[in-house]
């Protein structure tokens, strides 16, 4: 008796998904350029950050509310994304007008007129007339992380690849690992542009909670098609040479498609409660957190499948064209010898028989 | 293969209930009328600003000093590797080049109660410059300095005195210039005292008996493990080109809200119980002894970031972090479903039940190996080049990340206790019960009726 078993060719559905993704990437790269500007935090551009300081306790979110209002009406600020941030001066006493302090963050380094500052300190001075709203300071800041961070993270992330596609070649030298490994690592690529384009689309802010989320699905993709390539190893241990690659490695996916089906639902179980709960909370910075992790998570997954596997067998198969070709004309050209030959020996026999 | 005995399911599943317990609660004492912290728990892990708030300072140059935009890059990138010296690993740092201003932000609660913001704000600031000079008095000539030190650490070793007493002391390697300044300057003051200061402050005088040409030397002077480390880390991040002075200094309410913390522990509740639901129904026995051995594996993670182990120091808990124990967790459940569903494949052609538990182990270990390894090498490689000692330093100079550092150790810790739990522990514990004559029934391995 066997075990019931999916019977999915993976394999032969593969330009379908590759027309998936590459649909996907392109639709997300032009909504990208035309309307949906990449949005970046103040830690990587860096921005103006300006301070007021006021007395009392008024509620965080009428303040929000007031600055964003009026920065509506300002048409050089009409799209700018300000990030609040509340904080007590120590050093004043409770009942001082100058206890409290809301940072407005502005991203990028378009300057902040003063009479900019001017109409938000006007607006809050309105709405709330009792709490002395006022000015404290304005600084221009630099990135927390600047380029040059991001091209240490760009070392990082090759130096890992790199190191990877070796480990991979090391190790699956039986079927070919360097291949592999360099297939494994386009998966993640693009894993992580998809990872890119939900923060592009949903409109969040590439920050701290980007780096958390591509750093994820870096291990989660890696180790996923890993997996597969696991299965493919063993396979072609006890399949026979005439297995086709293709027939070999569609085996192998429906032999792990449970596992890679489970796996990804207990960890969509982990991050799927987590944004269920900030999202009854309204807690948007951690949602900002777990809907792209999530939808990471899935295109991981599928990346293995429906990327990285039939990427490889198209290359397998395109080698082993090659080696036929090489096959068939040495083949040829020994023929053409041997026929030579035959030719010379006919002669000679020719002439012995004279 | 050995037979795994009865008991060891209920050794092994007592060992993580109370790891677990323990990482989770803490365990506290009182004596008289202080309350003692023998173990720390969930509630003693530091967390990042956005779910606690934090601490805002606004740093200047002492005596008006125009500092340049170089200077200022300095500045940040020893500042950088202070904070994670400190085991702060969510911070912000803005340096301001026009008006010559760096505004930082870390984390602190309000009541926490074993750390000190004030004094973590005056060590920042300071210049903390490491030098030897000559004779025991301040004014003393410069022999060294910091700059010449090629890595400084913190070890324990055999007194001078008594070769049966040990102490912490910190050694000091120096560069290729360092080694031979210290060569002339010991065997110009032979017979003399050296003295070896941080900042205004005198860390110990000895004696020189011999010119020292081996490159290295050792700091004595009480300390203790911490403050070895400390002042290794201090060496290590390099001083500061000038003093700074804190302009001004106040307190951030976390940007989550103060429910955010609440919501993440709900929502870890729900999870495990949907993904143990998930497993018993997907897996049976297997499934359920791969949820205790989940437990435990996140125990051992929540006590390498709690300092629940007293060499590993308690560490900042920030979003990227928990990303890392996210991942760690995928990866261990993955670890179990991986075997199980060998076992489920070995038992459906028929063989016996401690057949199909053994070929089904062995079968899946590679896969699991190889995964858990990939991910290993990710992990290291950010936390060499993010962390506070950092390779790529000589490209970028002293820059360290604290957050992609807490996502490589949270994840590291992770996939280490993967191994342990997920790996070991679970499958002592699958042999183990499989003894148990009621628990052998193959379908509750995933297998046909039989």
């Amino acid at each position: 008796m066997m075990r019931q078993r999916f019977h999915i060719d993976f394999i032969g559905k593969s330009k379908i998904f590759f027309c998936i993704s590459l649909g996907i990437m392109l639709v997300s790269l032009i909504l990208n350029v035309v309307c949906l500007p990449t949005i970046v935090d103040i830690q990587f551009t860096g921005g103006t950050i300006i301070k007021y300081n006021y007395g009392g306790e008024p509620s965080h979110k009428n303040i929000e509310k007031i600055v964003n209002e009026t920065l509506k009406g300002i048409d050089a600020l009409k799209n700018e994304k300000v990030d609040f941030s509340y904080s007590e001066n120590l050093a004043a006493s409770a009942d001082d007008t100058t206890k409290h302090i809301v940072s407005l963050q502005f991203t990028g380094n378009k300057a902040v007129d003063i009479s900019h500052k001017q109409a938000i300190t006007d607006a809050l001075q309105k709405g709330y007339p009792k709490n002395s709203f006022a000015e404290e300071s304005s600084t221009a800041v630099d990135a927390s992380k600047g380029a040059n961070f991001f091209l240490k993270c760009i070392i990082a992330v090759s130096m890992a690849a790199v190191i990877m596609i070796f480990y991979v070649a090391l190790r699956f030298r039986k079927i070919g690992g360097l291949s592999a490994g360099v297939m494994a690592v386009i998966a993640l690529i693009h894993d992580l542009i998809i990872v890119y384009f939900v923060f592009v689309l949903f409109r969040m802010p590439l920050n701290d909670n980007f780096i958390a989320v591509v750093l994820m699905i870096l291990g989660y993709s890696l180790n996923d098609t890993i997996v597969i390539y696991d299965r493919v190893r063993e396979n072609r241990r006890k399949s026979g040479p005439k297995t086709t690659t293709a027939e070999l490695v569609n085996n192998s996916l429906n032999q792990c498609f449970t596992r890679t089906i489970c796996t990804s639902i207990t960890t969509i179980i982990a991050i799927g409660s987590v944004l269920v709960v900030s999202l009854i909370y309204g807690i948007s910075s951690i949602i900002s957190f777990a809907l792209p992790m999530m939808i990471g998570l899935i295109s991981g997954s599928y990346s293995s499948i429906c990327i990285a596997a039939p990427l490889w067998v198209m290359w397998k198969n395109h080698q082993d064209k090659k080696k036929a070709e090489k096959r068939k004309n040495g083949g040829k050209k020994s023929a053409k010898k041997t026929e030579k030959t035959q030719k010379a020996d006919m002669t000679k026999k020719e002439e012995v028989s004279e | 293969m050995k037979k795994i005995g009865k008991p060891v399911f209920f050794i092994v599943f007592v060992l993580i209930a109370a790891l677990a317990y323990t990482s989770i609660f803490g365990v506290y004492g009182e004596n008289g009328d202080f309350d003692v912290t023998y173990i720390k728990g969930i509630k003693d892990i530091r967390w990042g600003i956005d779910i606690n708030g934090g601490v805002e300072a606004v740093f200047a140059p002492a005596d008006g000093i125009d500092a340049d935009e170089t200077q200022m890059e300095d500045i940040k990138g020893i500042l950088d590797s202070r904070l994670v010296g400190q085991n702060i690993t969510d911070y912000e740092v803005y340096p301001d080049y026009e008006h010559d201003r760096i505004t930082i932000r870390f984390p602190w609660k309000s009541d926490e109660k074993d750390y000190d913001p004030d004094a973590a704000i005056a060590e920042l600031a300071s210049t903390s410059e490491l030098t030897f000079r000559g004779g025991t008095e301040q004014s003393g000539e410069v022999l060294l300095t910091g700059k010449d030190v090629k890595r400084a650490y913190a070890s324990y070793q055999q007194t001078s005195s008594s070769k049966s007493s040990m102490e912490y002391v910190v050694g000091l390697e120096f560069s290729d210039e360092g080694k031979e300044k210290f060569k002339t300057a010991t065997s110009n003051y032979v017979g003399k005292q050296i003295s070896i200061w941080m900042d205004d402050e005198l860390l110990s005088a000895p004696n020189v008996n011999e010119a020292i040409d081996s490159g290295n030397a050792v700091i004595t002077g009480n300390f203790t493990s911490k403050t070895a480390t400390a002042l290794a880390n201090k060496i290590n991040a390099g001083a500061l080109p000038f003093k700074l002075v804190v302009e001004s200094y106040g307190t951030i309410s976390p940007s989550l809200g103060s429910n955010a913390l609440q919501a993440m522990g709900i929502a870890s509740i729900i999870a495990l119980a949907l993904i143990c639901a998930f497993m018993l129904i997907m897996y049976r026995l297997p499934g359920f002894i791969a949820f205790i051995a989940l437990v435990g594996q996140l125990s051992i993670s929540v006590a390498a970031v709690s300092g629940y182990f007293t060499i590993f120091p308690s560490f900042t808990m920030t979003i990227p972090g928990i990303a890392g124990l996210i991942l760690s967790i995928g990866m261990g459940v993955d670890a179990n479903i991986i075997t199980a569903e060998r076992i489920k494949d070995e038992l459906w052609t028929g063989k016996t039940l401690d057949g199909c538990i053994r070929n089904g182990t062995k079968g899946s270990f590679s896969a699991i190996f190889d995964g858990n390894v990939t991910v290993i090498i990710v992990a290291i490689i950010l936390i060499l080049v993010f962390g506070p000692a950092n390779i790529l330093s000589s490209l970028f100079g002293v820059s360290t990340t604290g957050l992609i550092y807490a996502f490589g150790y949270t994840l590291l810790v992770g996939v280490i206790a993967n191994f342990i739990m997920g790996v070991a522990a679970s499958r002592l514990m699958l042999r183990s019960v499989s003894g148990y004559k009621f628990l052998r029934n193959k379908r509750l391995y995933g297998g046909a009726k039989s």
